[in-house]
């Protein structure tokens, strides 16, 4: 089960299989700014420092382009994580909303 | 009156499988074609051919159709529009499957607006003769009819007063900077009729699509819908909830590939000697959305 990393490390989360990056965080009471979490608008766009995802859905271009891909962009409602990640968010920091969810979230992954 | 309604809009979806199950079964709307890699829709208060297509590959705006009473109401328009400087183009009919002859403006934001006056008739699906309430097996949400869209564009002036000037449209809500004369246009929303808006614009960096959005009978439908949206796991971003403009209910939701629809019912009569409302940005939260009055930070930033 690959394990999300987020910025600094302060903040580690297990991913479940074929889960999104913004599943999982939301899953484990995160939040941080999404929108269509269809991978259509591009907003919850992080920067991926380590590791390797693959989309689950065929991404527009003009929301995710090559380039951006290979310069470690990736579109978290869509990339699903194939080992270890480490991504910082852009321009937002990362909320968490609630402890109770964290917690379950670690009962049963962990 | 030379324009109706809005009568199609086409965008594109990242996954057409995936589109297909949230049009049909989801927003309830019935194919009616499905000829080289786009799917055509229309509601079932609809007696039109199609009033939504969607087509494979990317996501977001590809054009939208507006319907004229008559071909001397599109000849009208091309006149003035070529005369306002915006660049017109005829479509033949079958150029879109079911549509007859009509032109295609391009804004200056890029948005490719049809004008037509013929489609092919399809038939209301309760029919004409005696007809029921509303179709006994009702699919999803049972969204009767298509009703408007919010375009983001970067000349919100230039653009409302080529719907003003060349379409005989007119603006029942504006949100401007001042209460002053010389105030500048945020938003306007734009009608032919009586309905509140057949078409909106709001200021952006960038030339998009916000939403389009299905006109629905009333709140319980739409809060039937929010229902329908848990069962589906359809994202919502906001609602169900009214709009301050407008005064509609509504929900925005997205489909399969991040194209944000509404569902909308409500709002006033307008007629053409109707005063304009205007709202002021310090009032925003509450002009969109009335009861928490708040912008979401997605409304602004989120478009296709
Ligand atoms: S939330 Fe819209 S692309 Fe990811
Ligand atoms: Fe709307």
């Amino acid at each position: 089960m690959p394990k999300l990393t987020v910025d600094s490390g302060d903040v580690t989360v297990d991913l479940l299989e074929d889960e999104t990056i913004l599943e999982g965080l939301y899953r484990n009471g995160f939040a941080y700014r999404v929108g269509c979490r269809r991978g259509g608008c591009a907003i919850c766009k992080v920067d991926l420092l380590q590791g390797e995802v693959v989309y689950n859905r065929p991404v527009a271009e003009n929301v995710l382009t090559e380039s951006e891909m290979a310069e470690g962009t990736c579109l978290t409602c869509r990339a699903v994580a194939v080992t270890d990640v480490r991504i910082a968010l852009r321009e937002d920091n990362l909320r968490r909303v609630s402890s109770l969810m964290a917690l379950y979230a670690a009962t049963r992954t962990g | 009156m030379a324009v109706m309604r809005m009568g199609y809009m086409h965008v594109k979806v990242t996954d057409l499988a995936e589109a297909k199950e949230h049009y049909a079964n989801t927003v309830g709307l019935y194919q009616t074609l499905e000829q080289d890699g786009r799917v055509y829709y229309k509601g079932w208060d609809e007696w039109d051919h199609h009033s939504v297509v969607i087509e494979e590959g990317g996501v977001g705006y590809v054009k939208c159709g507006f319907k004229c009473e008559k071909p001397e109401d599109v000849a009208d328009i091309e006149t003035k529009a070529i005369a306002y400087g915006y660049p017109v183009a005829r479509m033949v009919a079958g150029e879109n499957p079911e549509v007859g002859d009509g032109i295609r403006v391009t804004l200056p934001s890029g948005h490719q607006i049809e004008f037509y006056s013929q489609m092919t008739a399809w038939g209301l699906e309760v029919g004409t003769h005696n007809p029921d309430a509303f179709p006994r097996h009702m699919v999803g949400i049972g969204a009767p009819r298509l009703d408007h869209a919010l375009l983001w564009v970067d000349d919100v002036a230039g653009i409302e007063k080529f719907f003003m000037d060349c379409v005989g449209m007119w603006a029942t809500e504006r949100v401007q900077t001042s209460l002053d004369d010389d105030a500048h246009t945020i938003a306007t929303w734009l009608t032919i009729g009586e309905s509140n808006h057949d078409i909106a614009l709001l200021e952006a960096p960038e030339n998009k699509i916000h939403h389009f959005a299905f006109e629905m009978r009333g709140w319980s439908d739409i809060l039937h819908a929010a229902d329908i949206f848990s069962m589906d796991d359809v994202p919502i971003d906001i609602g169900p909830t009214r709009h301050g403009i407008t005064r509609g209910t509504t929900i925005y939701f997205f489909d399969p590939a991040g194209n944000r629809n509404e569902t909308f019912a409500g709002g006033y009569r307008c007629f053409r000697d109707r005063p304009t409302v205007v709202w002021t940005p310090d009032q925003l939260g509450k002009a969109i959305f009335y009861h928490s009055r708040e912008l979401n930070d997605r409304f602004l930033t989120v478009a296709t």
